[in-house]
């Protein structure tokens, strides 16, 4: 399979601080690449960095062959890359419904299927479509992001740690979604919680202290019972 | 009662001039964290642009529209080369408006000479209504319906359309709205413009009002904004209505009840509401 | 290294000695007032720069500093006696108002972020300025009123050595205070407020001492100010002179100290021979426009300014394969 997406020796600072030092790895289409390693080792800035939010001070990162290291972020998600990010971004004062207007880049009939195929994949959001961003719980703000980053066709979601502060219920339907969702993209996937990592990943990289130290098949990782104890505590 | 009724009128119809200059400022505030401290520079050149219109063609209509367009030509050279250049530079960024509100302010006088200029009100608006005891001042009236009509306008803008979602998304988080694919800094472009239009139409509104007009206006109604913005909530349309009939009438009833506190009354309000709830009245962002 | 960077005291000490004596070799009036002018300015805009250049404070209400000495040492010379005792207790009257009441502006306000305390300072400053206005009995409003100086300043050039005296003094007390390990600290506070608080510091007090020492410095310079004129009203605490001092701590140099006396020397000069201009030309009478301009591009392209510009440039030179982290390394300094 053909890489979708290539970051290659990508180093970030912000402000006076060098937070990127060297992260490469490639995602394939068609699967999930887990982003795995402690906190603060630059998982979420490797995420912000591809967007360009925190846009790379070195490197290249190449998303469909085309570079687009230095391009604003308005273009690199129009490009098809959509992002849902740790606090998941959701705008408090509008409406679901509105929350997904603001994302959806077409208005024609096409756009209106779409929407109804996402919200088939998060029945839940049907039932408080005119209720308030900011008054959901975490977990239907967590399936409003992810709504809203696949409503345009997305051809690469970029999901940052989905799991975070949720009830056991809960994750397990958003597990369930990101699997279906996975039929459709390609994900990169930052992820805390290694068990289910490892039980939706195709691949992972690991990274500590800025930089890559190693990718690979999560089935190997699995196994790998050292690096597991070395860069993630566990095992 | 008179007396309170054409006070309030009062109150209203400078709380809505207050108004249109405090909306602009505090949707590019919220929007892109600019403080623009040139807006005043912006109202100011929407009086005297309009009341030169005014003056050319005797019509308060084409005043009006060509205050406007000033403020849309202004706004755009604002944008692009005062605010765009120091983006996300907060300190250069206050800094830099301050100086362009000077030149805007000195280039006045350099255009239509150092004095006040008179304004007068155009003959259809001019007189006033007696109703039993009252007298309303038809001028007075008109403005605070321009102001509510300008509310609902841009109300109804902000809540159903799209680009008025773009923008109320903007105000609570602008890197999400980019990262789903919205040109920001064109939204932005755009509400700077707009903003300069309705300092502008302030600006002509305001001329017949007080009768005379002069360049250091700008900065005065700009502080009355400031105060407005801060009381209102950084960001927040409607609550910039509100705050700005607030001062407004403060203002009115202040002058004539205690009138060596009309001023100070506005600033210690503001001083209040930093020091106590920074945010504001009305939250829009977290 | 740093001895590199600061003017020579040497070169300091001969162009002091030759502005000393300046008013006996030349018998210029003109000259004698206008170089008394500078001096004062340049006490004002050094202590914006040390808001400004030091702390990276913007403050828009400079102005009430310099208004609270002006009015104390004219209302005191005024209603006393216009003697030098009535001077010198009125600049200390002076400094203490300003002092007082910077502690408790600053308190109140250098918690807000920086948007925010620009607008209040603008206000406040505003409050006073209406206070001024309509405490008549006091200040005689926007009229303002005359008063005696001491005898001894009937004489232009006793004066002149007095405000180069002080301005010499501003300049070594401003420069000792800077170059402290609490003036360190404010610079930590410039260049990154949050981190320069996680090592500890509590930057609100040092923002308060800074804006307290700017208050005093600029409280001085008014009272000065008023004496040189002999009068004073509520121009003194327009948005004007905050402007001044702005003006000139930009396009002298931010954080240099002397830059902003530079800066205070090429505006006045500016001024003096732009409005000279006005008879040729009417756009010469709205000679800020220029100012305008230039300082908006200097913000844009010599946020350093003049002074600044210059030491840079030889720091480059000097230091040409040499890259530091700035920023860095002299926070780490602070924290030892």
């Amino acid at each position: 399979m053909s890489s979708l997406l290539k970051v290659e020796n990508v180093h970030t600072h912000i402000g006076q601080y060098h937070i990127l030092q060297g992260v490469s790895f490639e995602a394939k289409a068609g699967e999930v690449s887990v982003l795995l390693g402690r906190n603060g080792a630059g998982k979420t800035t490797t995420l912000k960095t591809i967007m360009g939010l925190t846009p790379a001070t070195s490197g290249a990162i190449t998303f469909e062959d085309e570079a687009i290291t230095k391009n604003p972020t308005h273009r690199i998600a129009s490009n098809g890359i959509g992002y849902v990010p740790e606090d998941q971004g959701i705008f408090g004062a509008l409406t679901v419904e509105e929350n997904l207007k603001v994302a959806m880049r077409k208005d024609d009939d096409s756009a209106k299927e779409r929407q109804e195929y996402v919200l088939n994949l998060f029945p839940d959001l049907k039932k408080y479509w005119k209720k308030d961003g900011g008054h959901l719980s975490g977990g239907q703000k967590q399936m409003l992001s992810m709504a809203r980053a696949f409503v345009n066709e997305s051809k690469l979601l970029l999901i940052d740690e989905p799991s975070k502060g949720l009830a056991p219920v809960v994750i397990e339907k958003v597990m369930e979604a990101i699997n279906e969702m996975k039929k459709q993209t390609t994900i990169i996937l930052v992820e805390q919680n290694f068990i289910m990592a490892s039980r939706i990943g195709d691949t992972y990289t690991l990274i500590d202290d800025g930089e890559t130290v190693q990718s690979g098949q999560m089935s190997d990782l699995v196994q790998n019972e050292e690096l597991k104890r070395k860069y993630l505590g566990i095992g | 009662m008179e007396l309170i009724i054409n006070l309030l009128i009062n109150g209203l119809a400078t709380g809505m001039l207050i108004f249109l200059l405090a909306a602009g400022l505090t949707l590019i505030f919220g929007l892109m964290d600019v403080l623009n401290f040139a807006h005043g520079g912006l109202f100011a050149w929407g009086a005297f642009s309009g009341v030169w219109f005014y003056g050319l063609t005797n019509s308060f209509t084409i005043a009006i529209i060509g205050a406007i367009v000033t403020g849309i030509v202004l706004g755009f050279i604002t944008e692009k080369l005062i605010i765009t250049p120091v983006y996300g530079n907060h300190i250069q960024q206050i800094l830099i408006t301050l100086g362009f509100m000077i030149v805007l302010s000195e280039m006045l006088k350099v255009v239509f000479g150092p004095n006040q200029i008179a304004a007068k009100t155009p003959p259809l608006l001019s007189g006033s209504w007696e109703l039993g005891e009252v007298i309303i001042i038809k001028y007075r009236l008109f403005i605070i319906i321009v102001g509510f009509v300008i509310f609902g306008i841009f109300q109804f803008i902000l809540k159903r359309t799209k680009i008025g979602l773009i923008v109320r998304a903007g105000v609570m988080n602008k890197e999400m709205v980019q990262a789903l694919g919205i040109n920001i800094k064109q939204v932005f472009l755009y509400v700077f413009m707009v903003g300069a239009a309705l300092a502008a139409l302030g600006g002509v509104l305001m001329a017949p009002y007080s009768g005379v007009i002069y360049a250091e206006m700008g900065m005065e109604f700009a502080i009355l904004a400031f105060i407005v913005v801060v009381i209102g909530g950084m960001g927040s349309f409607p609550g910039s209505l509100l705050a700005a009939i607030l001062v407004g009438l403060a203002g009115s009833f202040m002058a004539y009840y205690v009138p060596a506190l009309s001023l100070a009354v506005n600033m210690m309000l503001m001083a209040i509401v930093l020091i106590f709830r920074p945010q504001g009245l009305f939250t829009v962002k977290g | 290294m740093k001895s590199k960077f600061q003017v020579n005291n040497g070169v300091l000490l001969v162009l002091v000695a030759a502005l000393a004596v300046f008013p006996f070799v030349s018998d210029s009036r003109t000259w004698t007032i206008l170089l008394t002018q500078i001096f004062i300015f340049s006490i004002l805009a050094m202590s914006y720069d040390i808001l400004l250049g030091y702390t990276g404070i913007v403050s828009f209400g400079h102005a009430m500093f310099f208004g609270m000495g002006a009015y104390t040492t004219a209302i005191m010379l005024n209603k006393f006696e216009a003697s030098l005792g009535v001077f010198f207790f009125s600049i200390a009257i002076g400094m203490i108002i300003a002092g007082i009441i910077s502690f408790l502006v600053g308190l109140l306000t250098l918690r807000l972020k920086s948007h925010f305390f620009a607008m209040l300072t603008l206000a406040v400053s505003g409050l006073f300025l209406v206070l001024a206005e309509k405490w008549r009995t006091l200040t005689h409003g926007n009229d303002g009123f005359t008063f005696r100086a001491p005898e001894l300043f009937k004489d232009r050039v006793m004066f002149y050595l007095l405000v180069l005296i002080c301005l010499v003094l501003v300049y070594f007390f401003l420069r000792r205070f800077v170059s402290s390990p609490l003036g360190r600290v404010l610079i930590a506070v410039r260049e990154n407020e949050q981190r320069t608080k996680s090592l500890g510091y509590k930057t609100l007090h040092y923002k308060v001492i800074a804006s307290v020492v700017a208050g005093i410095v600029a409280s001085l310079a008014g009272s000065l100010y008023a004496v040189s004129l002999r009068f004073v009203n509520t121009s003194v605490l327009t948005m004007d002179i905050t402007l001044d001092a702005l003006l000139m701590t930009i396009i002298g140099g931010v954080g240099t100290l002397i830059g902003p006396i530079i800066g205070a020397g090429v505006i006045e000069l500016a001024q003096h021979y732009l409005s000279g201009l006005a008879k040729e030309h009417p756009i010469f009478e709205r000679w800020i426009i220029f100012f305008g301009i230039i300082y908006i591009l200097a913000v844009i392209f010599f946020p350093r300014g003049i002074v600044g510009t210059i030491r840079y440039a030889f720091w480059k030179r000097k230091n040409k394969d040499v890259s530091v982290v700035l920023n860095t390394s002299k926070v780490k300094e602070v924290a030892k």
